[in-house]
């Protein structure tokens, strides 16, 4: 039983991370009022282009690099179109996923299928190879979006810019009259999410599956939307939500091995039933706060003031 | 990408056209299109029959028109079908079962035309739908697998509890255990077609569980790439896989579509081809469906076994699922002396005696 907890424990930030990662960035847009459906375009641009850096012979980090950058720069077509142009979110959100798997799909189709060593674990590093096996699976992006993840818990809740940030997701127009920039603020919140995707994407592929392949992401930039409603869009819950979501995931096949008899298309639902359950919850409880940021999918307009 | 490409059989439904007592033949020049619902070259499915398509038209001298990325929907298919025929195309081949509603419409509405599905459900006069016997690789494959093994517990990867997705798991067990017969299959099933990142972790928990050989019966090479990275055996599937885990690769189970389609698209161009009436379906004998060449890991008294065990399939003597055939739940499913029917192929939801794990669907 031990053994069983253990190695599930070992496989577990394989699950999490890149949900972890995304769900920060979505995070992020969505507290400056940006409702944000692109991660699953954002994680295929990051997975494809660090993949095809690390065939291309560069240092796994500098692939990590540039995935987290493509990812950055899809999300840069977002931020024109819903903050500058103010394009319907939604619509913007999803053609930005159809862009994202569309690009993938043509720049990436004659490196299908090809194996590539990826980023070493820390077991394989100079340094790792004394580590205990829990930790000696893992590799640097596990402590790096932990990191990530104190990083904007503290800039949120204590730093003036995520003062401002918040401001803006709540009520853009107080905040743009207490001399925020508003635009610049959700631009800022946008690209960060572009670049928090495209780096959850790089570790799907040069981290995880060492192997680039059409359509690798596979509907987890959508568990990561649903993910960021069931953490009611705060930070530490996203990781106590990525270990729900990405721990059910890992358990499963596990459970599955063993040969325990368990309804699998119920176990795969759990996830979503309790975002469900969440967001029925807190509709339910009158004149307690949602926690969804109020101006949330509104798209601001100095002139519509009041 | 999610096709249910493989999930029902050819030939199950009796939904054909009536079949006409005479062959069909061309009324023009033989002019062939190929079409596909994803990219040619997907490291799986489709490129085992991108290959055989390569080999048709060199052997027939062949100039065959490709069309990648068609979706299984009717109305885009029909589009692209409709397009062919006015540009004179007469022998157009599907590779999806989601393609097969679709293309028996069209195959009414062109009579002179010919059409082939892989892994289509309908049949008629100018339509035939093929799909391979892979549950007779699959034993060899896990003849290979347990012999190799020296944990005495082997793994396999598989997508949808369908029919021809628990044929190849059960062919897989049942070929292991001729060889020891006590070993123990542990099966997962990832509940994709497609998610390369999954089938790697899917790959390490088998793994976890002690077994020493995982194989595949998806189209992703990642399950082999984390059994090498463990030192442990990979079985492939589709095409040959040995890419992906080249010191554990032990053999992949792949396709040669071109044993059925050279000779096939022959007989159309002659004027000789009769569909056959329930779909065309066949296994080791005809060559569409054989192991891909041995890994370094397996040794010659091993290639021995497999191979006399291959030449008794292809000469009907040996049956993977003859009786006595044990389901895990202990009922009998097929008597000493029987083997399974075609039909009771096409439903099977059960796990032979001998396999861990739980089929999704419940037995």
């Amino acid at each position: 039983m031990m053994d069983f907890i253990l190695a599930w424990l070992t496989v577990l930030p394989g699950y999490v991370v890149p949900l972890l990662l995304a769900s920060l960035g979505v995070l992020l847009s969505e507290r400056a009022g940006i409702l944000n459906l692109c991660p699953e375009g954002f994680m295929a641009v990051g997975a494809m282009t660090g993949a095809l850096l690390c065939l291309a012979g560069h240092d796994p980090w500098t692939a990590v690099l540039a995935g987290t950058l493509s990812g950055l720069g899809l999300s840069l077509v977002f931020g024109l179109a819903v903050v500058v142009f103010r394009v319907e979110q939604t619509l913007a959100g999803l053609a930005i996923v159809a862009l994202g798997l569309g690009i993938t799909g043509v720049i990436g189709r004659s490196h299908v299928q090809k194996p590539f060593p990826g980023l070493p674990r820390l077991s394989e590093t100079a340094w790792g190879a004394d580590l205990p096996r829990l930790l000696g699976q893992q590799n640097m992006l596990l402590p790096l979006s932990l990191l990530l993840l104190a990083l904007i818990a503290w800039f949120l809740a204590r730093s003036p810019a995520g003062l401002r940030l918040r401001a803006v997701g709540e009520d853009p127009a107080a905040a743009d009259i207490s001399g925020v920039d508003v635009q610049r603020v959700q631009l800022g919140a946008v690209l960060a999410s572009g670049a928090l995707g495209g780096l959850a994407g790089a570790f799907l592929s040069v981290a995880s599956a060492h192997v680039w392949v059409e359509g690798m992401v596979a509907g987890r930039g959508w568990v990561v939307v649903a993910l960021v409603i069931f953490a009611r869009w705060r930070p530490l819950r996203c990781l106590w939500a990525a270990l729900l979501f990405g721990g059910t995931e890992a358990i499963m096949p596990r459970l599955q091995a063993l040969g325990v008899d368990f309804p699998v298309y119920l176990g795969a639902m759990l996830p979503y039933v309790l975002t469900l359950a969440v967001l029925a919850l807190a509709s339910m409880r009158r004149g307690a706060r949602s926690g969804a940021p109020a101006a949330l999918g509104l798209t601001y307009l100095r002139q519509d003031k009041h | 990408m999610t096709t249910l490409r493989a999930a029902l059989p050819a030939g199950l439904l009796a939904l054909s056209l009536p079949v006409a007592a005479s062959a069909f033949e061309l009324t023009s020049e033989p002019k062939v299109a190929f079409i596909y619902a994803s990219v040619a070259q997907d490291g799986g499915w489709n490129e085992a029959i991108d290959k055989g398509r390569a080999a048709l038209a060199e052997d027939l001298d062949l100039d065959i028109a490709v069309a990648e990325n068609i979706p299984e929907e009717a109305t885009r298919l029909r589009a692209a079908i409709d397009l062919y025929v006015q540009r004179g195309y007469n022998i157009i081949v599907g590779t999806t079962y989601g393609y097969s509603e679709a293309m028996f419409e069209a195959a009414q509405a062109y009579p002179h035309v010919a059409f082939f599905n892989a892994s289509g459900v309908h049949n008629g006069a100018n339509m035939e739908s093929f799909y391979a016997r892979t549950y007779e690789a699959w034993y060899l494959a896990g003849m290979t697998a347990a012999d190799t093994s020296e944990a005495d517990k082997i793994g396999m990867l598989a997508g949808f509890p369908v029919g021809v997705v628990n044929w190849d798991v059960n062919g897989f067990a049942r070929g292991a255990q001729a060889v020891k017969p006590g070993i123990d299959t542990t099966v997962v099933y990832t509940n994709s077609w497609w998610d390369p990142v999954k089938e790697g972790q899917v790959s390490e928990a088998i793994l976890d569980q002690g077994a020493d050989v995982i194989a595949t019966d998806l189209s992703a090479a990642s399950a082999l790439s984390a059994a090498e990275e463990r030192g442990a055996g990979a079985i492939g599937y589709q095409i040959d896989m040995s890419a992906a885990a080249p010191e554990g690769i032990l053999t992949s189970v792949v396709f040669n579509w071109e044993a059925y389609l050279t000779p096939r698209i022959q007989e159309v161009i002659d004027g000789t081809w009769q569909p056959e009436e329930w779909g065309w379906f066949a296994g080791l004998a005809s060559g569409v469906v054989d192991l891909a060449p041995f890994g370094p890991s397996v040794s010659e008294e091993t290639r021995a076994k497999v191979a006399e065990a291959k030449a008794q399939i292809i000469a009907g003597e040996l049956q993977p699922f003859a009786g006595p055939l044990m389901a895990r739940d202990g009922t009998e499913v097929v008597a000493e002396g029987d083997v399974l029917p075609d039909d009771a192929l096409w439903t099977m939801d059960f796990f032979v005696d001998g396999i861990t794990g739980t089929m999704p669907s419940g037995e």
